[in-house]
């Protein structure tokens, strides 16, 4: 499979459009473009979904590492850490991107490790502006919290990745045999020199996934209404999704008014598949129509009521992009990427025959297909009604071990264990278990949060939890694979949670026995210490009367009470809190 | 069973709900349902000649106890057919309100709701692919709106549906019935969006046909709604009065009207409305038009439905 990458006769259907050749080892696809600047980009087939969650952000460190050195330059150039492929893209002269090329290639090979922890900071900073778009949620929930997944989760390597790690990382995914460089050029240009180490073509990674029933949906914000689903790269595929947002366009927008944007892409994920994703924004009041609209717009499709119309004007759209001039260039970027990943190179000629082969059967094809691996993000309550099954929102095992209370609420015990960590609620069990757990990040007070691969988080706040000991803590940093673990900074104090108040239980029979034994012990010690007082109180006016009064022993029988009433207080306020 | 002449026969004893009694073509739609014939009750809806029939031989086949085994069968056999599907949806929304019972929500348990919203459901994913197949069948469309409302997919879903509905079949009479429930307070709707859609289908609607019956449906529901002392005071107004008076000219009392088999429930609404105002006089025509054939819905909101129509009747005849 890899060998075939590197196979020229892949691209020797691109010929009289793209040249071919190789720079330094890397393969390399060049084609002219007019005007008096040339476009260069550098992939790499390494991304986000390489990483482990407590890895996250490694990537896009290299990529900030790399372009340190370019500093302020004029030049209109860029990085892009995307899921599976990292670009550099340079636009100048060709004196310019030969020498953006060199020095990119050259901070690859040896990284300003001076300034890790600065582009750490950087990244993080970079993170909390960006916010999370209507679509962050999908991936975690599809696919947990790993591979294609971790792109909903906060970089947290950022936080521990050490020069070490980043450096193998660099040399280990950024190397020639890793990479595919375009140009939009009529020659190779002079003076490059982009030596990399040698290394090996990884293929995208394998699809994970953390839902055991599709069609699935999640909840998500007011306002958005968000359909993904994966479909096998195809020509109709890519037709599919443009015919699927002017549907959402036209029921949404145009007839019912309920939407302002409604739309559909396919991007390709791997080399054998891509991600659809659908979209349509609503005013609150109207959200329910657009679920419905989408809904309906899906099922039609889904049913074959697809009009030939439909069709040709998508195919005429995709035809139309063959007009462009400069083809050749145009189109480096996506047969980079195609060599890059190991998908099918199709010429012009050929993808045009596909699009014009693509039938009405087709579309109804991949519209089953997308229905059947959809997932559906709606605002507001559910789509069972739909067909749609609810993601998991608990576990299905649940682990033994030591128990610890929730202060705020009875019903909710946390359990640590050898094999795992369980969180019991009233409506089911959390579990992350030691041999599957993405990350578990340490705070220097204790706390410490697990996230399983399938997403699923625990949170152990020795603030919440009774006896969580140090102990406890101890076990769990043993348990946890150390290449798991990341540890963050402490918290400041208004950071470390509180117990709230309880969660009132009353009326359940469990709760109303205990009270019940409470109150018998309450009565029985306060009885115990009344009557012991009382005769204090006797003993303390008789000794007061006499004539020699002995007052050691007055103060020996009153030091007897104060226990009594001093458990009788504790009772009594261990009753009152248990009734809530 | 009473007489098919339009009224007059008012010394008898008293009016018959029996949609069947009041409207005899139907009897052999129930005869081939109990017996669970699926080729004459298929028989039966070809032959009939509008959509809003198509409805009404829906409604009636979906009380039917036990008629969805046969048109379980009659889905196997025909896949691809939009009616059968939409027939066994309707009959599977009704075992579900009738689990849930006519009952306002609070009075409903958890178990009944649960089974209810199975039933919905099971109801709901059907006609989704029935609307998606053929997108103009009113039908399909028509129990959307009652799945929508249990479901409690909100107000604007519901308005989609009928939207979609009615830009094929502009005044689809058992449609509007529906939405005009869902646009109630009850419902999560509002007085407000509940006459104006009332009045809305009446004026759109050509002279002569039902649609003004949702007028005078939409302040009885309004009346419902109100404290039992502020009740009479509403009907009796005025502007209540006067907005009644024009819906049945230019609906039921219009010179173009020809009966059909939604009269006697907008006969009955208006004369049920006028009644409760105590405009016996507008009440008349309508009770005329009756003679002693009543529909259960709105009469059902009367204690004893039957001795409120005699007694309303004969106000009605003395006026």
């Amino acid at each position: 499979m890899t060998t075939e990458l590197h196979d020229h006769n892949g691209l020797a259907v691109l010929d009289g459009l793209i040249s071919h050749t190789t720079t330094q080892g890397i393969p390399t696809l060049y084609a002219p473009a007019s005007g008096n600047e040339i476009t260069a980009g550098l992939f790499f087939r390494v991304g986000r979904a390489d990483e482990t969650l407590a890895t996250a952000g490694i990537t896009h460190l290299v990529e900030h590492l790399a372009l340190h050195r370019l500093g302020l330059s004029d030049l209109h150039y860029n990085g892009a850490t995307a899921n599976a492929y990292t670009l550099f893209h340079v636009t100048g002269s060709e004196a310019e991107v030969v020498a953006h090329l060199n020095t990119v290639c050259a901070g690859l090979r040896d990284l300003p490790m001076d300034r890790l922890e600065t582009e750490k900071e950087i990244l993080r900073t970079e993170a909390a502006g960006r916010g999370n778009g209507p679509f962050s949620q999908l991936p975690l929930w599809r696919y947990g919290a790993q591979g294609y997944g971790l792109s909903s989760y906060n970089e947290l390597g950022t936080w521990s990745l050490t020069p070490e790690q980043v450096r193998q990382w660099a040399q280990t995914r950024f190397t020639r045999d890793n990479a595919v460089l375009w140009i939009t050029s009529d020659h190779m240009p002079e003076g490059l020199d982009l030596t990399l180490p040698e290394g090996r073509r990884f293929p995208a990674p394998a699809a994970t996934s953390a839902l055991p029933v599709t069609p699935a949906y999640i909840h998500g914000d007011d306002g958005h209404v968000v359909f993904t689903s994966v479909l096998r790269r195809s020509t109709a595929a890519s037709v599919f999704a443009d015919v699927l947002g002017r549907a959402l366009f036209q029921d949404l927008r145009q007839e019912g008014g309920y939407s302002y944007s409604a739309e559909a892409d396919c991007s390709p994920r791997d080399a054998g598949f891509a991600t659809l994703t659908a979209y349509a924004d609503s005013l609150p009041q109207k959200q329910d129509a657009v679920v419905g609209g989408f809904v309906d717009t899906l099922a039609r499709l889904r049913a074959g009521r697809i009009e030939q119309s439909e069709l040709d004007s998508v195919r005429t759209k995709l035809l139309k992009m063959y007009d462009t001039p400069d083809l050749g260039a145009a189109s480096l970027p996506s047969y980079a990427l195609s060599l890059l990943l190991g998908h099918r190179i199709l010429s012009p000629e050929q993808h045009k025959a596909e699009l014009n082969a693509v039938t009405l059967a087709d579309l109804h094809e991949v519209a089953r297909e997308a229905w059947d691996g959809g997932l559906l993000q709606v605002p507001g309550q559910g789509v069972d009604w739909a067909g749609f099954t609810l993601a998991p929102q608990y576990s299905t095992t649940a682990v033994t071990g030591t128990r610890h209370q929730s202060l705020e609420d009875d019903r909710v015990t946390l359990t640590i264990g050898t094999e795992g960590v369980t969180l019991t609620t009233p409506k089911g069990p959390i579990t992350v278990r030691y041999d599957a757990c993405a990350v578990m990040t340490t705070r220097p007070d204790g706390a410490r949060s697990l996230t399983g691969h399938d997403g699923f988080v625990i949170t152990v706040e020795p603030t919440l939890y009774r006896g969580v000991t140090p102990e406890r803590t101890a076990f769990l940093d043993s348990a946890v694979p150390a290449e798991a673990v990341v540890r963050m900074p402490a918290r400041e104090p208004d950071q470390i949670p509180q117990p709230r108040k309880q969660t009132s239980t009353a009326g359940s029979a469990g709760t109303g026995r205990s009270t019940w034994a409470w109150t018998a012990g309450l009565w029985l010690v306060g009885l115990l210490a009344a009557v012991w007082g009382l005769l204090c109180a006797v003993i303390t006016a008789d000794e007061a009367g006499a004539a020699a009064p002995e007052w050691d022993a007055v103060v020996g029988v009153w030091i007897l009470e104060i226990p009594l009433a001093l458990v009788t207080w504790k009772l009594y306020q261990a009753r009152k809190r248990r009734r809530g | 069973m009473s007489s098919t002449i339009s009224g007059r026969s008012t010394g008898s004893g008293g009016p018959t709900f029996d949609p069947y009694d009041n409207t005899p073509e139907l009897i052999p739609l129930r005869t081939a349902a109990q017996a669970g014939h699926w080729p004459a009750v298929r028989a039966f809806i070809a032959g009939l000649d509008s959509v809003e029939k198509v409805c009404s031989a829906s409604s009636l086949l979906a009380d039917i106890a036990g008629a969805e085994n046969f048109l379980e069968r009659a889905v196997t056999e025909l896949p691809g057919d939009p009616l059968p599907r939409t027939l066994l949806a309707h009959r599977y929304v009704y075992i579900g309100w009738d689990i849930r019972s006519g009952a306002r929500a609070q009075h409903v348990s958890r178990d009944q709701f649960d089974q209810f919203h199975a039933w919905l459901r099971r109801a709901e994913q059907i006609l989704i692919e029935v609307c998606a197949e053929q997108p103009a069948y009113a039908p399909a469309w028509t129990v959307r709106l009652m799945t929508a409302r249990g479901l409690q997919l909100g107000q604007a879903e519901a308005r989609r549906r009928y939207d979609r509905l009615s830009a094929h079949h502009p005044h689809h009479y058992h449609a509007q019935t529906q939405l005009l429930q869902q646009i109630c307070p009850k419902w999560g709707g509002s007085w407000d969006a509940a006459h104006g859609f009332a009045r809305e289908c009446a004026t759109a609607a050509p002279d002569g046909s039902n649609a003004g019956a949702l007028v005078a449906l939409a302040h009885i529901e309004h009346w419902l709604d109100l404290e039992s002392t502020e009740r009479g005071a509403y009907m009796r107004g005025l502007p209540v009065r006067d907005d009644l008076r024009f819906a049945a000219q230019v609906s039921v009392l219009h010179p173009s009207y020809r009966p059909n088999w939604n009269s006697i429930g907008a006969h009955s609404a208006f004369a049920f409305a006028f009644s409760l105002g105590g405009h016996f006089a507008d009440a008349a025509p309508h009770f005329a038009f009756l003679g002693d054939r009543a529909s259960e819905f709105p009469w059902d909101y009367m204690g004893d439905p039957k001795a409120s129509f005699l007694k309303f009747r004969k106000s009605a005849m003395e006026a």
